[in-house]
């Protein structure tokens, strides 16, 4: 009895000379509410993850992740708002933005507050290492998943493709780019035309007659979900058949096939992370999770904000470990490390939702495939190519 | 206005720089995003409020002012942008005003609504001036030879131009121009019978109110480093007429006061609604809460918060706050707490 009162008295003692452990806040904003909220996945998985590492393993060496998760409802001012709070306020360690708009507006005050963020955006603008070294971006740029679908469509013989494009800069710039790199000519196609459509458009008929005029190989979409749900109901009923389109991971998304049915079998998008639901380790994890948690976003967005979430977790566990176990006290080095840290990761083991990935692009991985439309899944009808 | 009251909003404006000098960067973006707010809310206050011409493309303006002064201070005009800014937004309003000298009501607001969409497609198809869908990326302002970088900063200067243009329409509003704007508002038909040229009254209402939407552009502008045409859309000229509608009609301390309450009201929600379990809900609960606030001011408070602050004050025995400018009406009442301006709604 005596002994086993000296053990507890022992172990009380350690526990109290035992150094506190920190929290650690990362912030995410995403589009919660708004014109793009279809696939916001990408924040709740990156949440998700940073709290299953806390459920699971107490959070990332011994230290609690408090994941700050807001609403940038997809409006720039909202967007600054949300950075300087998790700059400022809350601050953060690393954050996750969203918009091409806010990544561009922020980019220099990025830098100069040495934060580590990570983009939603796959715009080559916000992605130079050089440049802004504490940018991130998560997989191919647009203007490399539109490439991706060119290739393709040179492997299968074809000629004549049309680009087709929201009118605005998610729309129009990543087709900008890709035009005047002269990389269509260069694969011996032919633009047969530019069709822009307003991002908020109700009915494409009139650019559908149109496109069907050219009689192209390839119409490539850069738009969101909700406009490919427009544009291929119009296609239908203007006699061009879904197998026509292909657009880019923003259109990999159930509401698709769920919505229109037979009018979108055979429809393409550039997949550049494993599905939701596939035999990967990942998905062990997400299981874990959600036997004890209800999942929200069941669907590739959300795998992504999980690949995420695991690049965070890793460069700040190497941070801490370096530092001797130690959450490092000064915010500004802590973020500089992590910087450094997720830059320096290399052969990244994400768990199956990517090809292990090296950081020091800023991109992580590049690989993707096609994806088609069958029998109401998307099904992977390729095998992945480097975007880059 | 008084000395009095000149002294009492100078010192708020200065306490308030200072708090925004000396407090953290997000509280610092708050206060100039309010001022900023407040000095379109005023621009357009002058021009609904004061001189009753209903007006749907501030936020197109406030667009003009943005790209100009984003163009002029990337040319490397410093300050001058700023002023730059103003005169572009006051000659585009001149051009949006001109149906006004032979439309009225609600034919009029539609003609702007027009000018609105036209605008924001301009700032779209204009590469050269406006970087197209991409946006323009704004370089710091630069004023007396040194790049203004800091959130802290711009508060203070935010601030300080939010009490200059407090001053000028306060002033104004005593002046004749004031009184001719107020007459116009009331019967262009009695004015016209006063000898007042209704026309040109008009259009110097347009013209003021463009310079201080394109100053507020401006301001934009440098504060977010990015003009970008979906920044400029119906919705914020939505926002700024709620700015005014829940701060008070032809009250230039209400302008300040909605455009507070519509600017912090979001942030407020959004703080106590993180508190609820589910991310979708909370941003759900804080539209509908701000929605349902706008709908509540208008039925039980449409004079705006000024109004209820003055009603509240005299019931409890207080006097009326000589900080507020009095705008002497023709009869001697003052300009803002008379009956709404837009017809057929009763107070």
């Amino acid at each position: 009895m005596k002994s086993r009162l000296i053990g507890a008295v022992i172990a009380g003692t350690l526990a109290l000379a035992a150094p506190a452990k920190a929290e650690i806040t990362v912030c995410a904003w995403g589009t919660i509410t708004g014109p793009d909220a279809l696939v916001n996945g990408m924040t709740y998985g990156t949440r998700d993850y940073l709290e299953y590492l806390n459920q699971s393993k107490g959070g990332v060496a011994g230290n609690k992740i408090r994941v700050l998760m807001l609403d940038g409802r997809y409006k720039l001012d909202e967007e600054l708002k949300i950075y300087r709070r998790c700059a400022d306020q809350e601050q953060a360690v690393v954050i996750n933005g969203w918009s091409t708009g806010a990544s561009k507006a922020l980019r220099d005050q990025i830098q100069e507050d040495g934060i580590p963020f990570i983009s939603e955006s796959f715009a080559s603008e916000v992605l130079d290492p050089q440049k802004y070294p504490y940018t991130f971006i998560a997989g191919p740029t647009y203007e490399q998943q539109m490439i991706i679908a060119l290739r393709d469509l040179v492997a299968k013989g074809g000629k004549k493709v049309v680009l087709m494009y929201s009118d605005n800069e998610y729309g129009r710039g990543p087709v900008n780019v890709v035009r005047h790199s002269g990389i269509i000519e260069k694969l011996g196609l032919e633009v047969a035309d530019l069709v822009e459509y307003r991002y908020d458009a109700q009915d494409v008929t009139a650019q559908m007659l149109r496109i069907k005029s050219k009689n192209p190989d390839l119409v490539y979409v850069q738009g969101s979900t909700p406009q490919l749900l427009v544009l291929l109901r119009d296609a239908a009923k203007a006699g061009l058949p879904a197998r026509l389109f292909v657009s880019n991971l923003y259109n990999i998304s159930p509401a698709i096939p769920e919505q229109l049915g037979a009018a979108a079998e055979g429809f393409r998008a550039i997949q550049t992370y494993s599905f939701y639901g596939s035999d990967i380790p990942a998905m062990k994890e997400i299981a874990a999770y959600g036997a004890k948690n209800e999942i929200e976003k069941k669907d590739i967005y959300f795998i992504k904000g999980w690949l995420k979430g695991k690049v965070i977790a890793a460069a700040i566990e190497k941070v801490i470990n370096d530092n001797k176990g130690q959450v490092p006290t000064d915010i500004k080095a802590f973020r500089k490390s992590v910087r450094e840290a997720m830059e320096g990761l290399k052969d990244f083991d994400n768990g199956g939702i990517t090809p292990p990935f090296t950081y020091a692009d800023h991109q992580g991985s590049v690989q993707a495939r096609v994806a088609e439309i069958k029998n109401g899944q998307y099904v992977p009808v390729g095998s992945w190519i480097n975007a880059r | 206005m008084t000395k009095r009251s000149i002294l009492i909003a100078a010192a708020l404006a200065a306490a308030f720089a200072l708090l925004g000098y000396e407090s953290s960067r997000f509280w610092a973006y708050l206060i100039y995003a309010v001022a900023i707010s407040a000095i379109g809310a005023m621009s357009l206050n002058l021009l609904i409020g004061f001189c009753g011409q209903i007006t749907f493309a501030q936020g197109a303006l406030i667009g003009v002012g943005a790209y100009a002064a984003g163009n002029l201070g990337n040319a490397g005009w410093g300050g001058f942008s700023l002023i730059g800014a103003g005169v572009c937004g006051a000659l585009c309003s001149a051009l949006i005003g001109l149906p006004a000298l032979r439309l009225r009501g609600l034919y009029f607001a539609i003609s702007t609504l027009a000018a609105q969409f036209i605008l924001s497609y301009l700032f779209k198809i204009l590469q050269p001036l406006t970087n197209g869908v991409s946006g323009l990326v704004v370089k710091p302002l630069v004023l007396f030879g040194r790049s203004v970088a800091s959130d802290q900063e711009y508060a203070v200067i935010a601030i300080t131009i939010l009490f200059l243009t407090w001053l000028f329409l306060a002033r104004l509003a005593q002046t004749d121009v004031g009184r001719a704007f107020l007459v116009v508002r009331e019967s262009e038909l009695v004015a016209r019978g006063m000898g007042i040229d209704v026309s040109r009254t008009k259009m110097k209402a347009f013209l003021l109110s463009g310079f201080f939407a394109g100053l507020c552009g401006g301001l934009l502008a440098f504060t977010s480093r990015l003009a970008n045409p979906e920044a400029f859309e119906i919705g914020l000229s939505v926002d700024q007429t709620a700015m005014i509608i829940v701060g008070g009609l032809g009250s230039l301390s209400g302008s300040i006061v909605g455009a507070i309450f519509v600017t912090l009201l979001p942030e407020a929600i959004q703080r106590i609604g993180e508190l609820m379990p589910s991310a979708d809900l909370v941003s759900a609960f804080r539209e509908m809460a701000f929605g349902g606030l706008i709908i509540l001011f208008l039925l039980l408070e449409p004079r705006g918060l000024v109004s209820l602050a003055r009603r509240l004050r005299s019931r409890w025995g207080g006097s009326r706050s000589s900080a507020e400018p009095q705008v002497a009406r023709p009869g001697g009442a003052l300009a803002n707490d008379v009956e709404p301006v837009l017809k057929g709604r009763k107070a």
